[in-house]
This record gives C-alpha cells, sequence and structure tokens, in this order.
C-alpha cells in the first residue's frame, strides 16, 4: 500500500520527468506566459470582487441594480478563479518542490482555500439575495472579509518571489 | 588625506551621463543609468520591505484598474451587462479606476527608477510602455469619437462597430502590458 509521502514522491518524480513539463521548465516564454494567464486571472478575481463588495457596500455602482448588476459580476468573478486556479496549477507542476519549500506558497496556499470556502458560502448569499437599503453591520463584515481574503491572496502570491 | 567629495543629485547626473563622452547632450542610456545609480534608488531597491511593497502596490492597483476597465468592455461588447446604460457604467467605474491608476503610475515610476538602465534595454518593458500608451490614445479616441453621441446607440441591440472595436482594443493593449509586465522580470 502507498504511503502518503510514497504518493508525494511518485508525484514529483512524475513533474520532474514529464517531458511536457521539461519543455515549460526549460523553454524561456514558457513560465511567463503561463504566469501571464494567472496574472489575467487574478485581474479579474480582484477586480470582480472589489466591484462585488462596492455595489454591496453601497459605495460604488449604485446607479446599478444589485439584483441584476452582482450576478453578472459573480459569473466573471467565478471564470477569473477558474483561470487562476488553471494556470496557477500549471506553474506549480514543473518545479513543486521549489514551491512546497516557501513559506509564502503555503500561506499563500492557506489564505486561498479559506477565502473560496468563504467566497462560495456566505459571501455568495449575499450577492445573490443583497440588501435593499442600506448596508448592515454584518455586511459590512462579510465585505470587508472577501477583500481582506482576496487582497491577502495576492499579496502572499507576490511574497513568493521575494519572502521564502 | 582628502577624499573626493561625494556627488549627489544633479551633480552626479552630470558626471555620470557626460563623462568620457565628447557631445553636450545626456543620452537617455546615460539617464537610465544615472537613475538607477542614485543613492536613493539604490536604498529602495535593496530595502527587504520597501520594494516587496511597492510592487505589490502597483500590481493591486492594476487589479483594481484593469477588472473596472473589464466590467466596462464587456459591456460595450455586449458579452455581459446588456441591461445596464454604457453611460452609466462608465460613470461609475471612472472614480475608482482612475485611482487605481494613479496609485499604478506612481508605483510604476517609483519601480522604473530603481531599474531605469535594466528597464531600458529590455523588450518588454519598451513593448509594455508602447501598449499602455496605446491604451491611452484608445480611450482618448473613443472618448472624443463615440462619448459625444452615446445616448444615440448607448441601449441598442446593434451598437457601432467602433466602441467595440474600442473594447478588443482595449482588453488587448492591457492583457499585454499584464504579459510584458511579467515576462520583462525574467529578462533582468
Amino acid at each position: 500500500m502507498l504511503s502518503l509521502h510514497g504518493l508525494i514522491d511518485s508525484f514529483n518524480q512524475w513533474c520532474y520527468q514529464s517531458p511536457v513539463l521539461s519543455v515549460l521548465r526549460d523553454t524561456k516564454l514558457g513560465i511567463p506566459a503561463v504566469q501571464t494567464a494567472h496574472l489575467l486571472g487574478i485581474m479579474t478575481v480582484l477586480g470582480t470582487t472589489t466591484v462585488m463588495n462596492l455595489r454591496l457596500l453601497n459605495l460604488g455602482y449604485r446607479e446599478l441594480s444589485a439584483d441584476t448588476f452582482l450576478p453578472q459580476v459573480w459569473t466573471w468573478f467565478r471564470r477569473g478563479l477558474f483561470l487562476t486556479l488553471i494556470a496557477g496549477f500549471i506553474v506549480f507542476l514543473p518545479d513543486p518542490v521549489r514551491y512546497a519549500q516557501n513559506t509564502s506558497f503555503r500561506v499563500k496556499m492557506a489564505v486561498l482555500a479559506i477565502a473560496i470556502a468563504w467566497q462560495f458560502t456566505i459571501f455568495r448569499k449575499q450577492v445573490h439575495s443583497p440588501p435593499s437599503a442600506s448596508p448592515t453591520a454584518k455586511t459590512v463584515v462579510i465585505s470587508a472579509v472577501s477583500m481582506i481574503l482576496w487582497f491577502g491572496v495576492g499579496w502572499c502570491g507576490r511574497a513568493i518571489a521575494f519572502f521564502g | 588625506m582628502h577624499d573626493r567629495p561625494r556627488l549627489v543629485g544633479p551633480a552626479h547626473f552630470c558626471q555620470i551621463a557626460f563623462s568620457g563622452q565628447r557631445t553636450s547632450m545626456p543620452t537617455i542610456q546615460s539617464i537610465c543609468h544615472w537613475l538607477q545609480h542614485t543613492e536613493w534608488s539604490q536604498d529602495v531597491l535593496q530595502s527587504s520591505l520597501l520594494f516587496p511593497f511597492i510592487e505589490g502596490s502597483h500590481i493591486m492597483a492594476l487589479a483594481i484598474s484593469v477588472g473596472l476597465v473589464l466590467i466596462l468592455d464587456l459591456r460595450l461588447l455586449r458579452i455581459a451587462f446588456r441591461g445596464e446604460r454604457v453611460a452609466v457604467v462608465m460613470k461609475q467605474s471612472a472614480g475608482l479606476s482612475m485611482i487605481g491608476f494613479g496609485i499604478m503610475f506612481l508605483t510604476g515610476i517609483i519601480l522604473f527608477v530603481t531599474q531605469a538602465e535594466k528597464a531600458y534595454n529590455n523588450r518588454f518593458f519598451v513593448i509594455k510602455m508602447i501598449l499602455i500608451l496605446a491604451a491611452g490614445l484608445n480611450a482618448a479616441w473613443y472618448q472624443w469619437k463615440y462619448y459625444p453621441s452615446m445616448d444615440e446607440w448607448d441601449q441598442s441591440e446593434n451598437p457601432p462597430l467602433g466602441p467595440r472595436i474600442c473594447a478588443i482594443v482595449s482588453l488587448v493593449c492591457w492583457a499585454g502590458v499584464i504579459g510584458c509586465g511579467r515576462t520583462m522580470a525574467y529578462e533582468f
């Protein structure tokens, strides 16, 4: 029976020996191209999250109906997240050990997991049934947590390059 | 023994820019060299917290600006938010988007100064600057050509081709800016 360590070792071996990932790792523009797709996804995620929170808090997009506008922004948030996760995973695969040993990367993954859980449960409920009048304290907290978590993921991502 | 006085600011610039040159005009290369080697830019570049903070702020501000531009471009292309008026989406996005662009430009200038010579010789940086210029000209063209007549086609199911082309150019330019910004770091 394979142990967890055995599984991780096999996965690493596959990552470092896979011809496709070798091309990606060794080609000069391979990783920057995938990172660009990752960044485009992140821009969409952070941009749409900001827009949704501004509308929820009545700080922006006030002239747009929350009932129709927010669900549409939510759709683009999901698309951005999908692109971010797929491209991010492809960036991770060619050199998993280097990322796994990076503390900032580990923190980023933890914050990302919490952010996704928050966004697809509590936050999603707010987006699909937004408060009709001025935002309640509950909405303020939900929005603030959402912004802190997603921009936290972004900051942790930048920290990977600077801090171990 | 007397050390030569340490030149800073314009004096340091003149010393570097004109050294060994017969021409009286400094080149862009020499200005970039001076910028990158000022005490101030080296301090920022070598700071373990300030430089990552400025770079992080640059990207976060870009995310806000480009995110808001995306909303507007999707509406112009009628891919999303079809029920909303373009004029309203534009008006609502403008303020925060400009704040984002302001932070992005300010932090971008600081980042450039700290690595001016490297950036000047980097082809992706040059392409990035051209794309930013193109995005700006595209936005100005939209404002001049299509903004005044927006009421006529704002809620039409078949808006003119021009605004839609502007939206595509905007998306391509900003995607290119992000791509070049990411790739240029690999050539430093």
